[in-house]
């Protein structure tokens, strides 16, 4: 069979297989709407808990974004493809967002929860970490410069004041929650375009 | 001269070869996803990938996700060996043809 084969087709056959393992490791997360969704909650629960109902607004807003956050990630990515890449900066997330669950839960009902700067350098910490994670995964520098921010307000938190660290802590939820939020949306449509373009 | 190969005939299909190669690159992919890539109709993707499976080269999964069947497919361990082996013998070949040109 294959000596009626010529190079050419030979070349196509090589093309193919080659653009094929490219579109399907091509990544089609669409993940852009969820940072936005989580800064987004963030600022509820620090509003929610300044306004003088501490206890109930980070469990409840963190539910609340979790459930929505399980709605809408179910519907997205039904029919996309699962890859090993999807699955371990999925799990990050996953182990990230229960560990900062149950430990800040305990803090709250123990009634140890009342350092604000304490409070924010464990959280940045954590998302930084995160971050730190995923960004290595995906060898992505602009995820990396948002680790660097958490990290650098984790720091912070542990030599201003609460009401300082607080500041700092809404303005890291900004940038690296809101604005990588919004870059990471317009980043997935531009490929979403490319794509579009190039199999036209 | 040595010998030149013999390119696998399940895999060398053209959309099968796609399907396979697809396939090699993620855990798992949807029906619908696997046509939308390959630009091809329910029938002709449905037949390829049922030899695929005769073969032993994919396995198939049914399953229901909010209420809506959803048929996954995903890449065996034959399989992987069988596309290896296939990218390897499409190597010896061009560079066969390399030679004697």
């Amino acid at each position: 069979m294959t000596g009626n084969m010529d190079e050419m087709d030979l070349n196509e056959r090589v093309s193919l297989i080659e653009s094929m393992i490219a579109e399907g490791r091509r990544t089609t997360e669409s993940w852009g709407w969820m940072f936005v969704l989580w800064g987004v909650a963030y600022y509820v629960a620090i509003a929610w808990s300044l306004w003088g109902h501490g206890a109930a607004a980070w469990p409840v807003t963190m539910i609340a974004a979790s459930v929505l956050t399980g709605i809408l990630a179910g519907r997205k990515t039904r029919s996309r493809p699962a890859t090993t890449v999807g699955r371990a900066i999925g799990s990050v997330w996953m182990g990230v967002g229960i560990s900062m669950f149950v430990v800040f839960m305990a803090l709250g009902i123990s009634g140890r929860l009342t350092d604000t700067g304490l409070y924010v350098a464990v959280a940045a910490a954590m998302l930084g970490t995160a971050n730190l994670a995923s960004s290595m995964i995906l060898r992505w520098k602009v995820q990396l410069g948002c680790a660097v921010v958490w990290l650098a307000t984790a720091v912070a938190a542990c030599f201003v004041s609460g009401a300082q660290a607080m500041i700092v802590f809404v303005i890291a939820i900004f940038l690296c929650q809101i604005v990588f939020g919004f870059y990471g949306t317009a980043r997935e449509a531009g490929q979403r375009k490319m794509r579009g373009a190039a199999h036209a | 001269m040595p010998e030149l190969p013999e390119l696998n005939p399940v895999i060398h299909g053209k959309l099968r070869l796609a399907l396979l190669s697809l396939l090699s690159g993620v855990e798992e992919a949807e029906f619908t996803w696997l046509r939308a890539r390959t630009g091809s109709t329910d029938g002709n993707l449905g037949a390829q990938l049922l030899k695929l499976e005769e073969a032993g080269y994919v396995a198939v999964e049914k399953r229901f996700v909010q209420r809506k069947p959803q048929t996954l497919y995903r890449m065996t361990e034959a399989g992987r060996v069988a596309l290896t082996e296939y990218v390897q013998a499409l190597k010896q070949l061009l560079g066969a043809a390399i030679e004697s040109a």
